[in-house]
């Protein structure tokens, strides 16, 4: 079962970096594979078992279920419900932890899911760079352009 | 029970900082309040339950037992037998995780124990600083920041 585990470090406080990715209705606001994003049937984006709906910016549909989201922890879990590419049983967790010297987070984004034969590393390259290390590079430059 | 946690980012592969820390005998070549160590027992030091007698540069002596060592997930956890400092109960992890974003490496160290109410706050303070900070920055020292 291919794994995927990107991370990095962000200048910004746990708190700051958290209250942009706890909205599980919010990507579309930094991440720049999401066009649209909507929460189907109109309930809260942190109610556990809600469904996002996702227009990809290639026009691609894509749908999301909030799994897990904890204040306290500051994580979340989700899987992939429908999906134009081949991604199946996709379960991915991200969490935040405070680096104590100098008030930064360390941002830790990882997946697991099973596909076809032969598509494995298209599949984790594509992943762990144009969404994972994009969205890391995007909520980046968000904060700068908030601060 | 107090809890003391502190993190950095180390500039170096998470690989090579853990070949820096892993030695459970090894404290004395990278922490600069460490002055001498050794394992009991001539036992290796990483075997589980193997007891560290080391003393601080200032003279203090501390006995440590080895609980957990893991290469797979870079992390040792270990408790407190004996030391001057007035903790019981004490359990402390050093754990490493890559930082995939560039070649570095993110570094958690924490520790829990029992103590007198009226000292807690100074006791985080000084293991969470002079012990745990302290060790983070030699680290970066050593690996250039």
């Amino acid at each position: 079962m291919p794994r995927i585990v990107k991370s990095t470090v962000i200048n910004a406080p746990t708190d700051r970096v958290w209250n942009v990715l706890r909205d599980f209705n919010g990507h579309d606001r930094w991440h720049p594979a999401v066009a649209t994003s909507a929460i189907e049937r109109s309930q809260p984006s942190d109610k556990i078992g809600c469904v996002r709906r996702f227009k990809l910016a290639d026009g691609g549909e894509l749908r999301e279920q909030l799994l897990a989201l904890s204040d306290l922890e500051q994580s979340f879990s989700y899987c992939l419900l429908d999906t134009p590419i081949p991604l199946f049983n996709y379960v991915a967790h991200v969490r935040l932890l405070p680096v104590t010297d100098g008030d930064r987070t360390f941002w830790h984004w990882e997946c697991r899911f099973t596909t076809r034969a032969g598509e494995e590393a298209r599949l984790v390259d594509m992943v762990g760079e144009q969404i994972y290390q994009a969205g890391f590079d995007a909520v980046r430059k968000h904060l700068s352009e908030a601060a | 029970m107090a809890r003391v946690y502190v993190s950095s980012v180390i500039n170096g592969r998470s690989d090579r900082v853990w070949a820096r820390v892993r030695d459970f005998n090894g404290l004395p070549n990278w922490h600069p309040a460490i002055g001498e160590s050794r394992i009991e027992g001539g036992e290796p030091a990483d075997k589980i339950g193997c007891v560290r007698d080391f003393r601080l540069r200032n003279g203090d002596r501390i006995r440590e037992k080895l609980l957990g060592l893991s290469d797979y997930e870079m992390f040792c956890t270990y408790s407190i037998l004996e030391s001057p400092m007035g903790v019981e109960n004490y359990v402390a992890t050093l754990r490493l995780t890559p930082v995939t974003d560039g070649d570095s490496t993110f570094v958690e160290w924490t520790a829990e124990f029992d103590c007198a109410p009226d000292r807690e706050a100074e006791l985080i303070a000084s293991i969470g600083g002079a012990v745990f900070q302290g060790g983070f920055d030699a680290l970066k020292r050593a690996f250039g920041g």
